[in-house]
């Protein structure tokens, strides 16, 4: 059946007015799930909606889309499709007023603003993917703060290896008292956890694998609200983060998330104290001699100090030491620079402790003072 | 539409169908057979069946309505070249620096993807398998199965090494179609993990009586003469350019004729002059090479005194003048050449040059 026919059947009216200082806004917050690289029309459209006082936009990769809305006085209700890239362009450009958008025959929409008149060309209604309504039972509501940090605090971790897919995403686990992220990429694991809370609707535990895609737009979101809560739900293919007006839908991902209980280190006796920030540094500039590759560098821990070092056949060698209150015996072992600077980073200011066994079992890392979260990141070591 | 709009094949269609009743439907599949064979055609009809939202059962097998949402949005991705053409233009349309990384998709169902292979080279790249990879581990969301079609089995080396993992453990919610002419140019280890199933050549007389139906406006001499030149293949018969072929057959006819009876340059000069350097000359060399092939074959059945196998009917009295100047090894001897020519054409050779030496070199 060719295309025409289907869209012949769909509505065929829509005129709204709407701020070009709102449309832009939710515009914005959108072109995340946009995609850029694609030849896929409905990849690239915008599904706008219009109805009572409200036009509602959606993005689609398939996989995640991002529905959101704002104030617009409505003519005409309906909905129309609009290309998505070249809209945002073009409101850009615009001057700070109201702008009319129209809807005409054959999916051409008409943009009208001042003086300023663009007609472009969507497509049919019917071709956009239906979207999953969001579930009335079994909404749960997190505070978005706490979201944002754990988010900010694992995303890191995920790993971005293809053959790997349950990995490309973190585990979130609800329990009635607390919540829990883990991310992973096999090499590394950050695990942070947040007691305290009160989560309403959850009976035991309630374990979600959220796509990698799926935590970075909901940090962008998160980022950007000034919501207090969001609620969180999902169904058997759906995930779904409601943030203000905001509602973000992800696929769910298929597979089991490894049993990472099993790798959180426990007799790691061998425990210091560091600045973070020093050892970010240290860390930085021993790393620039090591092997490109493996990024490997050595630490080797003494009485009163902390000796890093790393050398290649090309670059030379380097070393650093940290002032470290220890009094055990001599313990060398060696990690991946960049995941340690990547904790780092998330951590953010403050000393951090280093728990170590033997050169053969995985380090933890953990912020020092003790916070609302418990936060610890486990690196697996490597023979150097 | 429904599976019994799908002509010919009917015990290949049948299994096909009842793997899906049992919902034993392997995860990955190779369907084989020569281009128009309906290859395409089959796995979108299977694409449909797997996700068909009020599926209608017939013959006691399950079948597709080919009206609801999911059959008709699938129903779109059918006119494979005009959705490729469209892609295409797409991507021509894209910023410079965005046109390089673009690879091109069909994808008129979120939950069936279809992988055509990338202009210019025409091969499935690897950023398209890429992609299956990283779309395939979510759950589908309109359908109840995500479908991949493979449209080609010319695989970039590195795009068919990435295929292999997720082609051993796919979810248990996706399966994968890899159309193939020729399943021996997949990987071993690619067919291996899949499914072969094979779309057979169809009779003459099948052919025949199906193009009755689809064809009424050729006569009845030029629907046995496409029954017949069609190689068994239903939708290479139904889109038969006669005019080309005829055109095709006269050219092939003079050079053959000048090589084994006239020795008259000047109209074999006339004729490999018009095959020139580009694509639509490309096209032209290979539909004249082809035909060259099918007449070489058709002497060989005139020779060995077989001429019930002839495909070339209508020039019978050409072929007959021609087979008696023919002889077995000359035919061997000019098959070869050809194949030197064809290998000549990958290499980029001069189109009308190559021609020429070919028919110089048969001449007696």
């Amino acid at each position: 059946m060719p295309v025409e026919a289907i869209a012949a059947t769909s509505t065929t009216t829509m005129e709204i007015t709407v701020s070009k200082f709102e449309l832009l806004r939710e515009l914005t917050a959108t072109q995340g799930v946009v995609e850029r690289k694609t030849t896929i029309p409905i990849l690239s459209n915008y599904l706008f909606e219009a109805a009572g006082d409200k036009l509602s936009l959606t993005a689609t990769d398939l996989d995640l889309s991002l529905r959101t809305s704002c104030v617009a006085k409505v003519k005409k209700e309906g909905a129309c499709t609009i290309p998505a890239r070249k809209l945002h362009d073009y409101v850009k450009l615009l001057p700070d007023a109201d702008i009319t958008i129209k809807l005409l025959e054959n999916h051409w929409v008409s943009i009208r603003c001042g003086r300023s008149n663009t007609k472009m060309v969507g497509m049919a209604r019917s071709n956009f993917p239906s979207l999953p309504a969001f579930p009335t039972a079994g909404v749960v509501k997190i505070p978005a703060q706490v979201l944002r940090g754990m988010i900010a605090k694992t995303g890191f971790a995920i790993a971005s290896e293809e053959s790997r897919y349950t990995l490309n995403g973190a585990l979130m686990v609800l329990k009635p008292e607390s919540i829990t992220m883990v991310a992973t990429d096999g090499h590394r694991l950050a695990h942070i956890e947040r007691g305290g809370e009160k989560f309403e609707g959850i009976s035991g535990e309630m374990k979600t694998l959220v796509p990698k895609k799926a935590m970075d737009e909901l940090k962008s979101l998160l980022d950007a609200t000034d919501v207090e809560v969001i609620e969180f739900a999902k169904d058997e293919s759906t995930l779904y983060f409601r943030i203000g007006s905001r509602l973000l839908t992800s696929r769910q991902l298929t597979g089991q998330f490894p049993n990472f209980e099993a790798v959180l280190p426990k007799d790691n006796n061998k425990s210091i104290t560091l600045h973070g920030e020093e050892l970010s540094q240290a860390i930085s500039r021993v790393a620039q001699f090591a092997d490109e590759r493996s990024r490997a560098v050595r630490l080797k821990l003494e009485k009163g100090e902390l000796k890093l070092s790393a050398s290649s056949t090309e670059t030379g060698e380097s070393e650093d030491s940290l002032e470290i209150d220890y009094n055990g015996d001599t313990l060398t072992i060696g990690f991946n620079a960049q995941y340690i600077i990547d904790f780092l980073k998330a951590v953010g200011a403050g000393d951090v402790k280093l728990e170590l066994k033997d050169p053969q079992s995985a380090g933890q890392l953990r912020p020092a003072d003790v916070e609302e979260y418990k936060y610890r990141y486990i690196v697996m070591p490597m023979r150097i | 539409m429904a599976f019994s709009d799908f002509h010919g094949n009917a015990e290949v269609i049948r299994r096909l169908r009842e793997m899906l009743a049992h919902q034993r439907f392997p995860q990955a599949v190779v369907l084989a057979g020569p281009t128009g064979s309906g290859k395409y055609t089959l796995a979108l009809m299977l694409a449909k069946a797997m996700n068909c939202l009020s599926p209608p059962t017939t013959d006691g097998l399950p079948d597709f309505c080919g009206k609801c949402s999911n059959c008709l949005r699938i129903a779109q991705a059918e006119d494979l070249e005009a959705r490729v053409a469209e892609a295409v233009e797409a991507r021509e349309n894209l910023r410079e620096t965005d046109k390089k990384e673009t690879r091109l998709f069909v994808q008129t169902h979120p939950d069936v993807l279809i992988i055509p292979p990338d202009p210019p080279q025409l091969m499935i790249k690897v950023d398209q398998v890429r992609r299956v990879i990283e779309t395939i581990y979510y759950r589908p969301g309109d359908a109840k199965e995500r479908v991949y079609i493979f449209t080609d089995s010319a695989f970039m080396k590195e795009a068919a090494n990435s295929l292999l993992k997720v082609l051993e453990e796919p979810p248990d919610f996706a399966t994968i179609f890899l159309l193939a002419e020729n399943p021996g140019e997949l990987l071993p280890t690619i067919r291996s993990r899949s499914m072969i199933v094979s779309l057979a050549a169809l009779s003459v007389e099948e052919l025949e009586s199906y193009l009755v139906k689809h064809r009424p406006d050729w006569t009845a001499k030029q629907r046995a003469l496409v029954a017949r030149l069609a190689e068994g293949a239903v939708g290479r018969a139904r889109s038969f350019d006669l005019a080309a072929y005829t055109a095709a057959r006269a050219h092939a006819l003079t050079i053959l004729n000048s090589a084994l009876r006239t020795a008259d340059h000047s109209d074999l000069f006339k004729i490999t002059e018009t095959y020139r350097a580009g694509v639509e000359g490309r096209e032209k060399t290979e539909r004249l090479l082809r035909t060259l092939y099918s007449l070489l074959q058709d002497l060989t059945f005139l020779n060995s005194g077989t001429p019930d196998l002839v495909r070339n009917t209508d020039i019978h009295p050409d072929l007959k003048r021609l087979a008696e100047a023919a002889d077995f090894a000359w035919i061997t001897a000019a098959a070869d050449r050809l194949a030197e020519v064809e290998r000549g054409m990958r290499r980029n050779l001069l189109r009308s040059l190559s021609l020429d030496a070919f028919a110089t070199a048969m001449e007696r």
